[in-house]
């Protein structure tokens, strides 16, 4: 799309829409193939969900032409060839076709990806699917209106057919479908729900092909539809079921005698319209599509004599006794139930997630209002008795704002919530692939699909999940041969539990594979230095399987794929580090491995401790808070360089904040000092800070990209004239002071002396004490 | 070498904008005794500075965040930048609100703000091959016509903005 | 004041034909423009009464009610039958696109197409629009 002058916003606008519409396509794309793999299963081929995929398909390959994706519109293409062969029968659904169309859908997410300039373009991929699709694809057959033309249609009906929804009516004719015609009236005010209803009654009894508009746009308040419809019901049981006013339904017949003539098709051939009463007609519109106009004269006449035509020829089928059909009757059409679950029938409306960003700020600063006028009650009430009454009226109504505020400030985060399952659908098809990649078999069970976690977070999970569950097929679940001889059904299980629990949501990953091998892990890490191999015997069962958590490391000799370079593991505790979670593993030697991952519930809004740093303000999060307390600096210890705190008898590691943040100290005229015991997972820090200022709910926001290679941060907040507080990343900051000791102890083999592998063994026992 | 490739183009534009009559609207600002101009359709806006809360551990040149309208921006101290001596803030300091190209904005602290000027292109030279890190910042050197012996240092914002 | 009806079942595809005719550049050659916007061919009929409009865009593969359903029902209208009318085909549509001509429609746009043949293509029909009204308009007289 060339860039022209002056089309900015609109233009930016319009190119965010297509990511957003591109984005919700392919999902829905996704969905269906599941359906259709769902339905293989169970030995049956859907052809309306065909119908859809090549509609999603056909969409796609539009949108991205227009808005210059080429290689997305490429491959659309190719697609939409073989999604054409499949719903006309000329090919068959299979599981080898499926496996394609599945590679396709995640080839599409990565080119949009592309599109954004967030990622590599998959150019290889993209070929090598291309080709496989080309094998497929048959060459396209022309024609075929002789089938059409064994029906009374009408010819201007006909005229108005795009080339898809003729395909459509040809593909139901050849299965030996009777066609219906549904005229009805519907007053323009309740169109809508009129029109679902009928949809909803027509649909179990077949397929709609399309819908013509009918009178002359005279009448502004009601329009009259004529509807095409396909069934294998009889004419009886349409009428039973398609009820409603001003509804009338008729047979289309079948021509009798096998001479039948095409009916008028205007303008596919020449020699076909010179045949037909179009004649007149047909001329105009035989132009190359080289030609961009037609002349205002010609289509003026075209009109005129396509009107003449319908008028004329249109058949008097109401009163004609049907024919007796020639075509067998099929075996009944499977109802048409269809997997509702996967496929969102919900009244929804997409929203661009900074919208509600913009909500959520405007909230907040309604916050700050809210608390100016607090303050503005508090100065009037002192003057004289009128102002107190005018004070306490003032009050009264603030309290009433504050409700409705707090309603809507929960409401805005509830629209933000979505249900997990939009990231667990993704996972279904990985599962799926990466099985048929690996040569088991592996079933997915989801449970708590709907629990509701932040849109953003939900779409951070998906990559890490990902790589837990592409872990689990390829180390954990065990090849079928060797389950059986274990003892193990044959197919491999996968279960995702998520679930909340108080201020958290829980999701788990669990799988009935081969464990993890204590000693295998060890023997592991010793061969990479990790740990040296007295270290490995000191170790806990809980050490040795967060060993998985270190960058690099990998049981398996051979890489496969991206969980045999060890990209995963250590990426994905990073990643749910930054979404304020941590992963836990627990696994036992086989029976299977049990991942878990906590996460808080909102990113948005949080309640903080406000501290205060040398002269400056910081919000901690709550969640990750266990205590405060003021510090004893009688009671600091120093072991191995760093400063210990003994709590009710156990050590704490502290870190004085503002030494670390590099805050001037303030002259603090021998106050003390607070220490805020922060605990993240198993590892607790204790923060030092100079004062304690009290407890807030905030609404955090996101510092921007230029800082994002500043550590210790998740973001900041604004409090009431214009002061910022930074609000401290605490699993951040824990493992930026405590992880190093910990490497230290781990990963420096021969670094200590005996006294000082001692001492740091002592160390490592307190901490173990610690964790209670 | 895209500063430069891209200072052609603007060139070409701006002399083409001066045949055509229009010019290219440039905003001044004072920096230690220089003056310093940006192309004024990168400038969203100019604030006088609110307080700015410092970043622990943030590059020297940020002087840390402010809140504009609920949003936080970065602002980046462009004395510090420039390797010029910081100097405090009085009340002639402002803040332009800068779109740094990579869809955020940031915050340039300067001494003052000035005037726009509008240059054709004839009043616009590239810069000659500077040493020192000021060269992938300096677009070019404007001199106005309309002021006899007026020269702006005129910018490049996105190298400004890139590395900090 | 110009006012143009999109009817196009995409919202991104929408969005660009807004931006293309609200453009400063498209809308100021045209005095302006006012761009109303339709999801279907529902849309379309609720909202053609409420015209007159000074040219029509319509998608021809959208559900239910297609674009060719549409063009014969805007031509069969008292209102609208002469109002310049594109349609906007894909690639492989040269059957949609010879059925949307024969039905009354003035020029066709496949996609992909650029803003540059967008813009082309309407301000010609706006063009020749505004050539037909004055043609029809009584000479005016007086000092």
């Amino acid at each position: 799309m060339a860039e022209g002058g002056g089309r900015g916003d609109s233009g930016d606008k319009a190119r965010d829409e297509f990511f957003s519409e591109a984005q919700e396509l392919i999902d829905g794309l996704g969905r269906d193939l599941l359906a259709i793999d769902e339905g293989l299963r169970q030995g049956r081929a859907d052809p309306e969900l065909i119908n859809d995929v090549f509609r999603g398909v056909h969409t796609l390959k539009g949108l991205s032409g227009l808005f210059g994706a080429t290689r997305m519109a490429g491959l659309s293409h190719e697609l939409e060839d073989v999604l054409d062969d499949l719903r006309l029968g000329r090919t068959q659904i299979s599981s080898a076709v499926l496996d394609l169309l599945f590679q396709a859908v995640s080839l599409y997410a990565r080119l949009l990806a592309a599109e954004s300039g967030d990622a590599p373009d998959p150019e290889h991929e993209v070929e090598q699917l291309l080709v496989a699709l080309g094998h497929i694809s048959h060459a396209r057959a022309g024609g075929g209106s002789a089938v059409v033309a064994q029906y009374e249609l009408d010819p201007g009906l006909l005229g108005v057919l795009t080339e898809y929804e003729e395909h459509r009516l040809r593909a139901n004719i050849q299965q030996g479908l009777a066609l219906y015609r549904i005229r009805v009236r519907f007053s323009l005010a309740t169109i809508d729900s009129a029109l679902d209803d009928l949809k909803a009654q027509a649909r179990p009894h077949g397929e709609i092909i399309t819908y013509l508009p009918t009178g002359s746009g005279a009448n502004v308040d009601a329009i009259e539809l004529e509807i095409i419809m396909s069934s294998r019901s009889t004419l009886e049981q349409l009428r039973a079921a398609i009820t409603g006013p001003a509804i009338s339904i008729d047979e289309i017949p079948r021509r009798s005698g096998p001479s039948a003539r095409a009916p008028l098709v205007p303008a596919s051939t020449p020699e076909a319209a010179a045949h037909t009463d179009f004649a007149p007609a047909a001329d105009a519109p035989v132009l190359g599509v080289d030609h961009a106009v037609a002349d205002d004269s010609m289509s003026a006449g075209a009109t005129a004599a396509a009107m003449a035509a319908a008028r004329s020829a249109s058949p008097q089928s109401a009163h004609r006794a049907p024919p007796p059909r020639g075509s067998q009757r099929g075996p009944e059409r499977v109802e048409a139930s269809r997997e509702m679950s996967l496929r969102s029938a919900t009244q929804t409306v997409r929203v661009d997630i900074r919208k509600l960003d913009r909500l959520m700020t405007i909230v907040g600063e309604l916050a700050i209002v809210k608390t100016a006028i607090t303050a503005l009650a508090d100065r009037v009430r002192g003057r004289s008795t009128a102002s107190r009454e005018i004070a306490i009226e003032l009050g009264r109504l603030n309290r009433t704002f504050e409700r409705h505020l707090a309603q809507m400030q929960s409401g805005i985060l509830e629209v933000r919530m979505v249900p997990l399952g939009q990231a667990f659908d993704k996972l279904a098809r990985i599962v799926r692939q990466i099985s048929r990649e690996h040569g088991k078999e592996v079933n997915l069970v989801v449970t708590g699909a709907d629990t509701e976690l932040d849109k953003l977070i939900v779409e951070e999970l998906s990559d890490p999940l990902m790589h837990m569950i592409r872990n689990a097929i390829d180390h954990g679940i065990e090849s079928r041969d060797e389950r059986l001889r274990v003892g193990k059904p044959p197919v491999g299980t996968i279960a995702l539990n998520a679930f909340q629990k108080g201020n958290h949501v829980v999701i788990e990953v669990e799988d009935d594979g081969r464990g993890m091998d204590h000693a295998a892990l060890v023997a592991a890490a010793v061969r990479r230095g990790v740990v040296s191999a007295d270290e490995a015997r000191e170790l806990t069962v809980r050490e040795v399987l967060a060993l998985v958590f270190m960058p690099g490391f990998t049981t398996k000799e051979v890489a496969t794929d991206l969980s045999g370079r060890g990209v995963g593991l250590d990426v994905v505790k990073t990643n749910i580090g930054k979404l304020g979670g941590v992963v836990d593993i627990a696994s036992d030697v086989g029976i299977g491995t049990k991942m878990t991952i906590t996460l808080p519930i909102t990113l948005a809004i949080i309640h903080v401790l406000l501290v205060e740093i040398g002269a400056h303000l910081f919000a901690v999060p709550l969640a990750s808070v266990e205590e405060a307390i003021a510090l004893d600096e009688g009671l600091v210890r120093t072991v191995e360089s760093r400063e210990v705190l003994t709590v009710r008898g156990a050590s704490l590691p502290i870190c004085r904040l503002a030494r670390l943040f590099g805050l001037a100290p303030v002259e603090r005229d021998r106050r003390g000092s607070f220490v805020v015991i922060a605990q993240v997972g198993a590892r607790r820090l204790g923060f030092v800070v100079d004062e304690l200022v009290g407890q807030q709910d905030i609404v955090i926001k996101p510092l921007g990209k230029s800082l994002k290679a500043v550590r210790g941060f998740a973001g900041a907040t604004e409090l009431g004239d214009q002061r910022i507080a930074l609000v401290i990343d605490v699993a951040a900051l824990i493992e930026e002071v405590l992880l190093p000791s910990e490497v230290r102890f781990l990963a420096a083999p021969g670094d200590h002396d005996e006294t000082g592998r001692r001492q740091a063994a002592a160390g490592a026992a307190g901490r173990r004490l610690d964790r209670t | 070498m895209a500063a430069l490739i891209r200072l052609r183009t603007e060139k070409r534009a701006a002399r083409r904008a001066g045949d055509a009559g229009r010019r290219v609207e440039y905003l001044a600002f004072g920096l230690a005794g220089e003056t310093y101009a940006v192309p004024i359709r990168h400038v969203a806006e100019i604030l006088r500075p609110p307080p700015i809360t410092p970043v622990p551990r943030a590059p020297s040149t940020v002087l840390g965040v402010i809140s504009v309208r609920g949003k936080l921006v970065t602002v980046v101290d462009l004395r510090r930048r420039f390797h010029l001596a910081p100097a405090p803030i009085d009340r002639k300091t402002r803040i332009l609100l800068a779109d740094a190209g990579t869809g955020e904005q940031l915050g340039l602290l300067v001494d003052d703000v000035q005037q726009v000027w509008r240059l054709a292109g004839e009043e616009i030279e590239p810069a000659a091959v500077l040493g020192g890190e000021q060269a992938a910042h300096i677009a070019g050197i404007g001199r106005p016509a309309a002021r006899d012996g007026m020269m702006l240092i005129l910018l490049e914002l996105s190298p400004l903005l890139d590395s900090q | 004041m110009r006012r143009v009806l999109v009817v196009e079942d995409s919202v991104s595809a929408r969005a660009f034909v807004r931006a293309v005719l609200e453009s400063p550049d498209f809308a100021g050659r045209h005095g302006g423009c006012e761009v109303v916007e339709a999801a279907n061919g529902f849309e379309a009929l609720r909202l053609l009464p409420r015209g007159p409009y000074d040219l029509i865009v319509t998608d021809i593969n959208m559900a239910d009610i297609n674009g060719l359903e549409l063009v014969r029902f805007i031509r069969a209208s008292a209102h609208h039958r002469t109002t310049p009318l594109v349609i906007i085909s894909s690639l492989r549509g040269a059957h949609d696109v010879q059925r949307g001509l024969a039905l009354g429609a003035n020029a066709y746009l496949a996609k992909p197409f650029t803003p540059e043949q967008l813009d082309e293509t309407c301000t010609r029909l706006l063009g020749a629009a505004v050539d037909r009204a004055r043609q029809s308009e009584p000479p005016v007289e007086g000092p």
